[in-house]
């Protein structure tokens, strides 16, 4: 039913959901990240190094990457919406950000994949 | 007859002379500090990899962010950070129709601009 209602219904309903998710995942994150941040309190290379080397953290930090250029799709796209009225122009920049935010996450991949 | 009517709408868009409610500044806000963000995004990215590639670029990074204009740039960050989500958790609220009567929304408004202040403050404290 919630499938019929996200594609059918209202088809926009899906990119409306889709950013209020990537936004709570990337709020827990957040919280998560600093409470951790607070309790280690990292200090040089080493513990930094070692602080993030963790699989589980660079697994969240992963899923908060992706959460993050999702979210960032969305945000850019409704901002080019509301104040680029040349639809060219619009489809042209539309395109330079999503080539932009698939790039990031392969650079993100690289880091998390390299520690 | 219709099109005569929508003519003689009254109309003001004179930035000088508009002031905006709390909430179309919060909500005005969300927006820019997330475009920031996105702007900044490949800086962040480079910064990471800085951070936690090796003792060299690790020094080299923090030695760079010791400058006070990078310090400056952070506290930006620092802002656009905090604004986007002080202020999106305050919209994710309003989605589950939390504070939504104007009185309370100018409130939590008001919450979100303080919180944003305070913890601007405290990161400017902590880095300087």
């Amino acid at each position: 039913m919630l499938i019929q209602l996200l594609t059918n219904k209202y088809p926009g309903m899906r990119l409306w959901l889709s950013q209020r998710l990537s936004a709570v995942i990337m709020a827990i994150y957040i919280v998560l990240l600093v409470v951790l941040l607070l309790v280690k309190q990292p200090a040089g290379f080493k513990d930094w190094h070692t602080f993030v080397s963790l699989i589980w953290f660079r697994f969240i930090t992963f899923l908060f990457f992706i959460s993050l250029f999702i979210h960032a799709w969305l945000g850019v796209s409704d901002v080019f919406k509301d104040y680029i009225f040349n639809k060219k122009l619009r489809a042209y920049l539309q395109i330079v950000v999503d080539i932009l935010l698939v790039v990031y996450l392969l650079w993100v991949s690289i880091i998390l994949w390299n520690i | 007859m219709q099109k005569r009517q929508q003519k003689s709408r009254p109309k003001n868009l004179n930035l000088f002379t508009i002031r905006l409610p709390i909430n179309a500044v919060v909500s005005i806000l969300h927006r820019a500090s997330g475009m920031v963000l996105f702007v900044m995004l490949p800086f962040i990215l480079l910064a990471f990899q800085h951070l936690i590639n090796s003792q060299e670029t690790y020094s080299s990074l923090v030695q760079l962010l010791d400058h006070w204009f990078f310090k400056l740039v952070l506290i930006g960050m620092a802002w656009a950070f905090c604004h986007h989500f002080f202020a999106g958790i305050r919209h994710l609220l309003q989605d589950v129709h939390w504070m939504t009567t104007l009185q309370k929304a100018r409130f939590s408004g008001r919450v979100v601009l303080w919180m944003v202040g305070v913890s601007v403050a405290i990161f400017t404290w902590v880095i300087w």
